[in-house]
């Protein structure tokens, strides 16, 4: 076998095998959109056979649906609205702590980072009753305040901001030192421009579990005025009989805003690890 | 451990400027609600009289340890994780290594991959209740076992399957997520490592041991570290799917403390719960930590 | 250095916002200029029903300038716990607002833990007279009157007419020739065949199964729990109650019903026969215009022949932080005059709660529109009115899909009986 054969056999391994596996990936995605282009009685016809993948009797009626029956540009507004800003925020903060656990010295360290991998775990179910009230207190509900302010700080990002300067070379660090670098202008001038990638994977991480929000922005926001996509999403299945083309059909529009973040933001983060220059 | 050590003065006080803000919203937000269920665990706290709080002494822990709804909860939430933390990560790891290759059109298929992750749990939810259902004149995967001359298996309505079926969709639907993570591990490591072991002589596997995984060392850490933690906390999928059934084989802590503490409104009780909860994975995470940071 | 500063400034007024919020309270605001704001929570719904609300308080404010002023907010229902954490969480900060839907069963929960208010006195004796029984019953705990509401759902069997032609059936069109549970069990499985099962049990997990299924029980002479609502050992799990989970868990064990059916399985033609509300003769209607379906009335136990069939739908209540009991009777007689009962009916396509609405709402005349009104008249029956409702439902729900995945039928049901005297002996025994 020439090393050409062999080449194009690994070719052909690579695409074949990638492309099956991906198949299998994508597939409720496909069954989602496909079923939200079918009529209602199409939906959950042929279940046992791969013909449900397929939009027999396409149409664009259940968009139109939704649009008729909800005002979705409004919610999908609102939840672009607060994300964003909670996601900006939270790489500041919690990039800024996760540089100080990672490179500085100080008192109290190692008891903070054992504190974060430790509330990492305290789950949402739990405590959401307690923060409703802390909330609740400062007048919060029914206020922008309430779906932002409590997620900026998350242990779990600056868990992983931590993870990632630990890898930045302290040679590096040392040098804007010596030419005169404070502390602050070394993070801002010289460690972030090199981290595009970690910021991108929060980012990424972040929009993806804000925008599924459902059960916190249910209890802050009553009302129409501040209502997200997902709450939105959940009218429909609020009334006897469930329409599930509606549903499809607002789910792929609520899918849309985050593959288009991801399909953007994956160059971003491929060139962000192309141009750092860290090695092992 | 390799940490530079900095003792400039003002580098000192840049510190506590940098960790201020974060460390006073999770105060606010994070430690004093978890510190209120704390103290919730110690009294009768039914969820529609907030103003009948009163304090019920070590009640709701003497009725836990006699509660067997609690143990087989606990069992599950630990039997998911021992499973789903291998195997998400070795699926995660592997997805990473097909499409590390610098081909065409590797993006789409990263894209794929990751695509579950972007997909709402109620549409995964719904997708595979009906992949699963046990009918082989409807359930998809059943129809193909019948094809292939197996019987038909019961998956999310057999309490031996149940949880089971929920490891593997779970690992199925987050995988693409530490994808992600051990590519941008995969690209830390330097080519010339590559090169030169394959100037040695080093096979494709002899590769992978003695060059790739040991680059990866601390994002492995990393990933177990966070699969783990998100394993404990599985909420949806049995909400969502299985209402902790078939007979209980499904019901995870954090389902448990839902389910009492809302549902059943008994919340002073699910405050308790979610107190061992958390000393459980406390002991779990710190324990692994060290078993991970000591090799 | 720039940024140093600016860092402590964004430091600085993050706990700034922390601290500038505290000690103000959200409690709304008083009537100043006298008037009463009056404000409903409701389940978000259909288009028509959102433009029924609209339009009816603008009419109410109009007719109430200067006097009341009455505000109504749509709140997310998904599954109706969604609804509940909301409220259960408005409970903690005194959030609620004056007048409040709830879900039928919920009822007694609520006024047992005094979060809502007897309303025994706000309408006329002419105007209960005309409301139906069922809806009474529902709304009442304790002999007070705690909710009303202006719709009823009822519970009946589609078959699907094709198939039982094909099979040379005959279906009964009289509620007295109802059939058997036995020749109900028969019918199932002549239908069964070729891959559609015989008829479809609700398998949602949840509140639906106790809503259909309980009346399994009653028929049978038992039901779920004591008449007060205090006990359900020797109830549910009564030997009567046996014989009914029994027969149920006989329908899936011999194949004649899915444990998991498909969504829609009966309107996709993989069930000959569905035991389903009201609601789905619209859906069959428009949405599976080619199907041929009929409606028959609701199987009855073979033992005691007694017809029964589900009742229970939304209803209005004034909650504990309402301030202005005659602003909230004023809203409440107009939620439920004979008008807006008619015109609130027949938005959302439901049945409803004042007899007198039936001579405007002639569709109920006409099968099988007809058949529905009739139970809904004749046989309806709420569910349990006990405080210890929220154990009792996803209990029941849990015993039942344990039964049919294997359990011991009277082990699975003592469990649930247990469990349930258990929440009650501890919160509501007196």
């Amino acid at each position: 076998m020439s090393q050409k054969q062999g080449k194009i056999l690994g070719n052909v391994a690579f695409y074949l095998g990638n492309t099956i596996i991906a198949l299998i990936f994508v597939s409720p995605l496909i069954w989602m959109i496909s079923a939200s282009l079918k009529p209602e009685s199409g939906i959950f016809k042929g279940m046992n056979s791969l013909s449900t993948f397929l939009p027999t009797g396409a149409s664009l009626s259940n968009y139109l649906a939704v649009f008729e029956r909800i005002n979705m540009w409004k919610f999908i507004g609102n939840s672009l609205f607060y994300v964003i800003i909670i996601i900006v925020l939270d790489l500041i903060v919690n990039s800024l702590c996760g540089y100080a656990l990672a490179k500085f010295e100080f008192k109290g360290r190692g008891i903070l980072l054992t504190l974060i991998i430790s509330l990492m775990v305290f789950p949402m179910e739990a405590i959401m009753l307690p923060l409703y009230k802390i909330v609740a207190d400062l007048g919060w509900t029914n206020e922008w305040a309430s779906l932002i302010v409590p997620f900026i700080a998350k242990c779990f990002s600056i868990y992983m901001f931590r993870q990632f300067f630990l890898d930045v070379p302290n040679e590096l660090l040392e040098a804007a030192s010596i030419d005169g670098c404070g502390p602050i202008k070394t993070f801002f001038k010289i460690v972030m421009p090199i981290s595009g990638t970690v910021y991108a994977t929060v980012f990424i991480l972040d929009f993806v579990s804000h925008w599924n929000d459902f059960m916190w922005p249910l209890l802050v926001v009553t009302g129409e005025e501040k209502r997200t996509i997902q709450l939105a999403i959940q009218t429909f299945f609020g009334s006897q009989p469930i329409q599930y083309g509606p549903i499809m059909a607002s789910l792929v529009i609520s899918a849309v805003p985050m593959l288009v973040m991801f399909i953007l933001l994956q160059k971003q983060y491929v060139e962000g690890i192309a141009s750092t220059g860290i090695k092992g | 451990m390799k940490q530079r050590v900095i003792k400039k003065k003002s580098e000192k006080i840049a510190a506590y400027v940098f960790i201020l803000p974060a460390v006073v919203l999770l105060f606010a937000f994070l430690i004093l609600p978890a510190l209120s269920t704390v103290r919730y665990a110690f009294t009768d706290y039914n969820i529609m009289r907030p103003d009948q709080i009163s304090f019920n002494g070590l009640e709701n822990f003497i009725d836990l340890f006699s509660d067997k709804d609690f143990f087989k909860a606990t069992w599950n939430t630990i039997y998911f994780t021992l499973i789903v933390v291998p195997f998400q990560t070795a699926l995660a790891l592997g997805l990473a290594l097909l499409i590390s290759s610098r081909r065409k059109g590797v993006s789409i298929f990263r894209a794929a991959y990751f695509s579950p992750q972007v997909t709402s749990m109620v549409v995964i939810a719904i997708l595979w209740t009906v992949l699963y259902n046990p009918n082989p004149d409807t359930g998809l995967l059943n129809a193909f076992l019948v094809k292939l001359g197996f019987s038909a298996n019961g998956f999310l309505n057999d309490p031996k399957t149940a949880m089971n079926s929920i490891i593997f969709m779970s690992a199925w639907q987050g995988a693409g997520y530490q994808m992600m993570i051990f590519l941008a591990g995969l690209q830390g490591i330097p080519t010339e490592q590559y090169e030169a072991a394959s100037i040695d002589g080093a096979g494709k596997l002899k590769q992978f041991l003695y060059v790739t995984l040991p680059g990866l060392k601390n994002i492995i850490k990393y990933v177990i570290m966070i699969t783990m933690i998100q394993a404990m906390k599985l909420f949806t999928q049995p909400y969502v799917m299985t209402k902790g059934g078939p007979q209980d084989s499904t019901r995870t802590l954090v389902y448990y403390i839902y389910e009492q503490g809302f549902q059943s409104r008994n919340f002073g009780y699910a405050c308790a719960i979610a107190a061992v909860f958390f000393v459980i994975v406390v002991a779990m995470s710190l324990s692994m930590k060290r078993l991970i940071d000591n090799e | 250095m720039k940024k140093q500063v600016v860092c402590t400034l964004l430091a600085a007024s993050m706990a700034a916002t922390l601290l500038s919020g505290c000690g103000k309270s959200s409690k709304k605001e008083g009537s100043s200029d006298g008037v009463q704001k009056i404000s409903i929570w409701s389940p978000t719904d259909e288009p028509a029903i959102e433009e029924w609300w609209v339009k009816k308080i603008e009419e109410f404010n109009k007719a109430h300038e200067g006097k009341i002023e009455l505000s109504r907010e749509a709140i997310v229902r998904a599954d109706s716990y969604a609804y509940e954490d909301k409220i259960n969480a408005a409970l903690t900060s005194n959030d609620l607002p004056d007048i409040l839907y709830v879900d039928g069963p919920n009822v007694a929960n609520y006024a047992a833990n005094g979060i809502i208010t007897p309303i025994t006195d706000f309408f006329s004796e002419e105007d209960m007279n005309d409301f139906v029984d069922s809806i009474k019953v529902q709304g009442t705990y304790n002999d007070e009157l705690y909710a009303l509401g202006a719709t009823e759902s009822s519970v009946a069997l589609f078959y699907n007419k094709d198939m039982t032609d094909a099979a040379g059936i005959k279906v009964p069109d009289k509620l007295e020739d109802a059939w058997t549970w036995s020749e109900f069990k028969e019918v199932a499985k002549k239908l069964t065949k070729d891959g559609v099962v015989g008829t479809n049990i609700i398998m949602d997990q949840g509140e639906g199964l106790p809503y259909v299924l309980e009346q399994f029980w009653i028929s049978n002479g038992t039901d779920f729990v004591s008449e007060d609502g205090a006990k359900a050992d020797g109830y549910v799990n009564s030997e009567a109650g046996i014989e009914a989970a029994t027969f149920l868990k006989s329908l899936i064990e011999e194949g004649y019903a899915n444990i998991d059916p498909i969504q829609k399985e009966f309107h996709n033609g993989k069930a000959a026969t569905m035991l389903g509300g009201a609601w789905e003769v619209a859906t069959l209607t428009n949405e599976y215009p080619d199907m041929n379906w009929g409606v028959t009335y609701f199987p009855v136990s073979d033992k005691t022949g007694t017809h029964v069939s589900p009742t229970g739908d939304w209803a209005a209540c004034v909650t504990k932080d309402c301030e202005n009991a005659d602003a909230a009777k004023e809203v409440m007689n107009f939620l439920l005059s004979k008008d807006n009962v008619t015109s609130y009916a027949k938005a959302i396509a439901k049945l409803p709660t004042r007899a007198s609405s039936y001579e405007t709402l002639t569709e109920y005349d006409t099968y099988p529109r007809s058949l529905f009104k009739e139970q809904s008249l004749e046989t309806g029956h709420p569910r349990p009115r006990t405080p210890s409702y929220t154990v009792l439902s996803p209990g029941f729900s849990e015993a039942m899909m344990n039964i049919f995945t294997g359990v011991d039928v009277k082990e699975a049901l003592d469990e649930l009986a247990a469990d349930f005297d258990e929440d009650y002996e501890k919160n509501y025994a007196k």
